[in-house]
Order: C-alpha cells, then sequence, then structure tokens
C-alpha cells in the first residue's frame, strides 16, 4: 500500500526516515525470526513522541468537529422528520468511501496536511455519532414526553431536560465507537501528509522491520483504550440512574 | 398545607375534528364540573373521553367551541403556561427516569420557578402525603414497584397546588389490589384536597366509585348522562347506558352504600346472668324480627347468639352454644357486608359501631327488600359520605 513516491510526494514520511534507517546498522534486522528489536526500541522510543501528539490532535480535532456537526444533523432531523432519511443516507454514502479514496479525492480541494485528514475523519464520525443520537431520543418513551408536555415543559426544556440525557446512553455509545474508528483510520492520515503514528506504520523499510510497527500499534491500542475508559467514566457519571436499576 | 384551590371546568360546545377523519372525535361537548368534586369521563373505547379530556391542558387543541376554567378560557392562554396549572396523571405515569422521585414530584415548582428550599420542602410534604418513605426520595423511579410510583405521579401532579387534575385511566395498569388500595388513598386524598378532577376510565366500577359525578359517553365525544353514581344506576337515561353500566346495577348499587344508610332490624338482646323468662318473652313479642336472642356484655357487645338449649336454664350463660359469626361494622360498605353474609352461609349478623356496641342486625332479607323497594329509587348517597372502602 505504501508507494515510496507517494509517500515522498506527501513530502511527510520521506527523506529522514528512509535515509535513516539505510544508513544505520539495524542490529535485529538481519537476524530472521526476529519481529521485535528490543534494542531499537529503547533507542529510537522518543521518535514516537511526535506522532503520537499529532495523532491525538488529529482524533481530538475531527471527533470534536464530527461530534457537533452530527448532533447538530440530528437535533434538526429530530424536529423536522422527514430530514431523517436523506441525512441518514448521506452520512452513509461518507461512511462507505474507502479512506484512501475519500484522502485523494479532498486532496484536490484542501491540499495536502492535517487539515485534509481531519475533513475525512470527522466525515467518518458523522454516520455512527448522528445514528446514535437519532437511536437514543428514539427510545426516549413516549408516556415520559408525554407527561413532560402535560406538566407544562416547553418542547426546547423537553428535549435539553428529558430526552438528551435520556438519551445519553446511547449518544456516548456511538462516540465510543466513532473514536476507536477514528483512531485507526488516522494512521492513513501519513498519505496526505497528515502526520500522526501512521508515519511509524508505512515507512518503506518497515515492511520487513516490524518493530516500528509493533510499537505503533501499541500506541494506537493504549490511545484508544484510554479514550474508552474516559468516556465510559463520563457516562457513568452524567447517567447515575442507570446504575440504580441493578440496586 | 397549601392545598386549597380548585376551580370549576366547563366545556361550552367544545369540538374536536381531526385532519382526515370524517366525524368529529369530540362533538359540541357540554358538561360542567363544579369545583372540587371529581368527574369521572367514561365510555368504551374510541369514545372521545381521553380526547375531551386533554382539551382541557390543550394537549389536545380546540376545534370549535370552548374550555373554561373558572372564568378563563383555556385559548386564552399560552399552553406551557397553562399546564403548569394542571395536574396531570397518565396510565403509563411517565416519571422521569432519570430524576430521583423527590426532583420528580418538584418538577412543576421547579418550572415555576419556586426557591430550592421550598421545592424541597414541598417534595417532602407530598411524600408523606402519599404515605412514602422520605428516603424514597432519593431512589430513582426504576427502583419502585408500579404501585409506589403511581402515586409518585399523583404527588407529582399536584406538586404545585393546581387549580384542576387530569387522571387518565391513572390506575389503569397497576394490579387488581394495589388498583383498590391506590383508588381509596385517592379517594382519602380527595377528601383533604378537594380538587377538581377530571378522572378518565373505561371501567364502569372504577367510574361508580371514584366519581361524584359521572360522563357516560359514546362515539364522538356525545354525554349520554351526566348524573350521580347513585342516579346513573337507579335511572340509567337509555338503552346504551343501561347496558354500559351492566346487568348487575342493582349489586352496584350496594358498593356505593354503607350499612348505617339501611334500616337495620333489632336483636333481641340477652345479658349474662339474665333470667330466661325475660328474655323469651322478647322473643315472643309480635313484631320480632330475629328469632334468636343475641347475648351481650355490659358494654352492650355482642358475644354470641343464644340456642334453644341455653334458654332450657333458668339464667343466660356466660358461654353462647352458637358462635356469633361475622360481626359487621356501621361503616361497611354494604356491598362487602352481603359478600360476608354469603360467605359465612349465615342469614344475618350483628352491626356494630366503632366502639363495637350492637347498633343492630342486618340481614339478607333487609338488603334485598331495600333493592326491590322504589323507595330505594329516590334515596341517593349523598357524595361526601361515599364509601371508601
Amino acid at each position: 500500500m505504501a508507494n515510496p513516491l507517494l509517500l515522498a510526494a506527501a513530502g511527510e514520511v520521506g527523506g529522514d526516515f528512509f535515509k535513516e534507517r539505510t544508513s544505520d546498522t539495524l542490529p535485529c534486522q538481519a537476524q530472521a525470526g526476529h519481529p521485535f528489536c528490543w534494542e531499537w526500541a529503547t533507542e529510537n522510543i522518543d521518535r514516537f513522541g511526535k506522532p503520537t501528539v499529532q495523532h491525538l490532535e488529529l482524533v481530538v480535532v475531527s471527533l470534536l468537529i464530527g461530534f457537533a456537526i452530527a448532533f447538530a444533523l440530528s437535533l434538526l432531523a429530530h424536529r423536522r422528520r422527514w430530514l431523517q432519511p436523506p441525512l441518514l443516507g448521506a452520512t452513509g454514502v461518507l461512511y462507505t468511501i474507502p479512506s484512501i479514496a475519500f484522502f485523494f479525492l479532498l486532496l484536490p480541494i484542501t491540499g495536502i496536511g492535517k487539515d485534509t485528514a481531519i475533513i475525512a475523519l470527522a466525515a467518518y464520525t458523522l454516520q455512527i455519532i448522528y445514528r446514535n443520537t437519532m437511536l437514543g431520543l428514539a427510545n426516549v418513551p413516549g408516556s415520559v414526553k408525554d407527561a413532560a408536555r402535560g406538566m407544562g415543559l416547553t418542547d426546547r426544556q423537553i428535549l435539553w431536560r428529558v430526552e438528551l440525557p435520556l438519551a445519553t446512553p446511547e449518544i456516548i455509545a456511538g462516540l465510543r465507537i466513532a473514536v476507536v474508528s477514528t483512531i485507526a483510520i488516522a494512521t492513513l492520515a501519513v498519505f496526505i501528509g497528515g502526520g500522526g503514528l501512521g508515519t511509524q506504520i508505512y515507512g518503506g523499510g518497515n515492511l520487513t522491520f516490524p518493530t516500528s510497527i509493533f510499537i505503533a500499534l501499541a500506541i494506537v491500542l493504549l490511545m484508544a483504550l484510554a479514550f474508552d475508559v474516559v468516556l465510559l467514566t463520563v457516562q457513568r457519571l452524567t447517567t447515575p440512574w442507570r446504575k440504580a436499576r441493578a440496586t | 398545607m397549601s392545598e386549597g384551590q380548585a376551580s370549576s371546568v366547563r366545556y361550552d360546545e367544545a369540538t374536536k375534528r381531526y385532519r382526515g377523519a370524517s366525524e368529529p372525535a369530540v362533538d359540541h361537548l357540554s358538561l360542567e364540573v363544579p369545583a372540587g368534586e371529581i368527574c369521572v369521563l367514561v365510555g368504551p373505547s374510541g369514545c372521545g373521553k381521553t380526547t375531551a379530556m386533554r382539551m382541557v391542558n390543550r394537549t389536545v387543541e380546540i376545534s370549535e367551541g370552548d374550555v373554561l376554567i373558572g372564568e378563563h378560557s383555556v385559548r386564552d392562554r399560552e399552553p406551557a403556561q397553562l399546564r403548569r396549572e394542571i395536574g396531570y396523571v397518565i396510565q403509563q405515569i411517565g416519571l422521569f427516569p432519570h430524576r430521583t422521585i423527590s426532583e420528580n414530584i418538584g418538577a412543576v415548582p421547579q418550572l415555576l420557578g419556586w426557591e430550592k428550599d421550598r421545592t424541597r420542602a414541598r417534595s417532602a410534604e407530598l411524600l408523606e402525603l402519599i404515605g412514602l418513605d422520605p428516603e424514597l426520595g432519593d431512589r430513582y423511579p426504576t427502583q419502585l414497584s408500579g404501585g409506589q410510583q403511581q402515586r409518585v405521579g399523583v404527588a407529582r401532579a399536584l406538586a404545585a397546588d393546581p387549580l384542576v387534575m387530569l387522571m387518565d385511566e391513572p390506575f389503569g395498569a397497576i394490579d387488581p389490589i394495589n388498583r383498590e388500595r391506590l383508588q381509596n388513598e385517592f379517594l382519602r386524598l380527595q377528601a383533604e384536597i378537594q380538587k377538581t378532577v377530571l378522572f378518565v376510565t373505561h371501567d364502569i366500577d372504577e367510574a361508580i366509585k371514584m366519581g361524584d359525578r359521572i360522563a357516560v359517553m359514546r362515539e364522538g365525544g356525545r354525554v349520554e348522562q351526566y348524573a350521580t353514581p347513585a342516579e346513573l344506576l337507579m335511572a340509567p337515561a337509555n338503552e346504551f347506558v343501561e347496558d354500559f353500566v351492566g346487568a348487575d346495577r342493582a349489586l352496584k348499587r350496594l358498593a356505593l352504600m354503607r350499612v348505617s344508610d339501611i334500616d337495620l332490624w333489632e336483636a333481641p338482646l340477652a345479658f349474662v346472668g339474665q333470667a330466661t323468662n325475660e328474655v323469651r318473652a322478647k322473643l315472643e313479642a309480635p313484631d320480632v324480627e330475629v328469632p334468636y336472642p343475641l347475648l351481650v356484655d355490659d358494654e352492650r357487645r355482642p358475644l354470641g347468639w343464644l340456642s334453644e338449649r341455653d334458654l332450657a336454664a333458668d339464667v343466660v350463660p356466660g358461654q353462647p352454644d352458637s358462635p356469633l359469626g361475622p360481626v359487621l361494622e356501621l361503616d361497611d360498605v354494604m356491598r362487602d357486608a352481603l359478600a360476608d353474609l354469603l360467605q359465612h352461609e349465615t342469614q344475618y349478623a350483628p352491626v356494630v359501631d366503632h366502639r363495637r356496641r350492637i347498633a343492630g342486625v342486618l340481614s339478607v332479607e333487609i338488603i334485598s327488600e331495600f333493592l326491590a323497594s322504589p323507595e330505594a329509587k329516590s334515596e341517593e348517597t349523598p357524595a361526601a359520605e361515599r364509601p371508601h372502602g
């Protein structure tokens, strides 16, 4: 998948990385059946610092943008029901475009760099967050809304005080899926010069030198786990009534 | 207690047409519910009773005509503001699952901008009023039983001292035993708070039990009869009402009466140690209705029935031969009293007052005579004395 020409064109993974690799004596590389090289790992661990920060930035920014748009769309579709099928279709189409294709389709419009990556990543989150928010709103019992209306809550109060709090578990469930997939897809940002941990995975020499891939993957995995724990904690804190059910 | 507000409700040719429907759901309904009374809207499903009820708080918009609360048309009010003055209880309860019980009860006061302390105090007061442990205030609705949840539903509707209460089959989803209990509790509560209540049900027995007045409705929200429960049972206006009330309306009337509402027989009394001659003399009096003497203590509390064998002695023994059997109270609902007699396979039973002193004897014969007599048909149980079970 990693076309060196392409990578060079993107200007991100080019020069130094290859040069370093070819000029270095790679201690473990010669030994066959040695997939992970501790020696190299301990010496080069700091080279993962910057890509990790870049990766985090890609994920957080695209999620914030994606959530803001998907949430706004959900509220709109909640108020105007006829919007629901077209919005589901539109976000679905975005979700279906293969990531690499999406990146290169955007390239002529938004150019090389992390902005293009963020736009594509945000677009991918729309479907998941939109769908789950709609699902959460649809799951609010009709009787609760009826009672709320009958008690004199306005439509806006019903939305913000009743429907959205009750939809929180589904909304956060959507976010959790979106986070994991965004963290994974963000490794492809490297192909359009978006940086991130992809730089440590799709480096040319890595196909025969997997240590860097393993480390990058471990960081990706830890990042996904950390986000998940954070979101799960947020859900627990914002929905205390769900825990009460068990007691 | 801050209770006290209640307003009359008047339907004035109120009509609801749904778009696309050929017939109006409610067609020129006119009805007046006096302040402080429970008016039950009863009828088969699809008769428009819920639609009619919902016109009051404008959860159903009125197409033509008007509904007035006190002197004011609901059409002049902003719907959300209007609804905060009207208690709303529905069959599915609809408590907010994400709010605690106290927060649920305090929902309308919160909307009205009450101070937090006042809302909290009001929630606590209502929890006590509906007989729930104050500790339950911090629980969430899912942690309560269905019956407890509906009590909270009623408390929530009462929180801001509404002018009117709307109750849409409020006890319909509760099991029969708890339903009975909740009905009784609500009637007790109502005796205290005296709200104007519009109560929707399809169950005629519930209507008879709960209503000061009953509007029997049929399709199109047409009121076939609007009367007190007793009137409805004694003189159904037409065949539809008669059918709806049911063939057992004579029995249903008994549910509206207490034992104290009927003339009881006088029992020949016997005291311990009294000469049996005196007792025999009482039995031989021409107008005696009970053929056996009832043994009572010094306080005239019944001890048992005396048999022929007991009277064979010179003085009345302390231990009667026959057991006492069922003892009824003046406050008992007549239907329950009859059930007691039938269950014990006895023709009559002593009736005692609240201090358990003998007040008379009720017999199956008295009840059947009452049901057959034309005089019974003009007799009406005042609403305030309706049995609360």
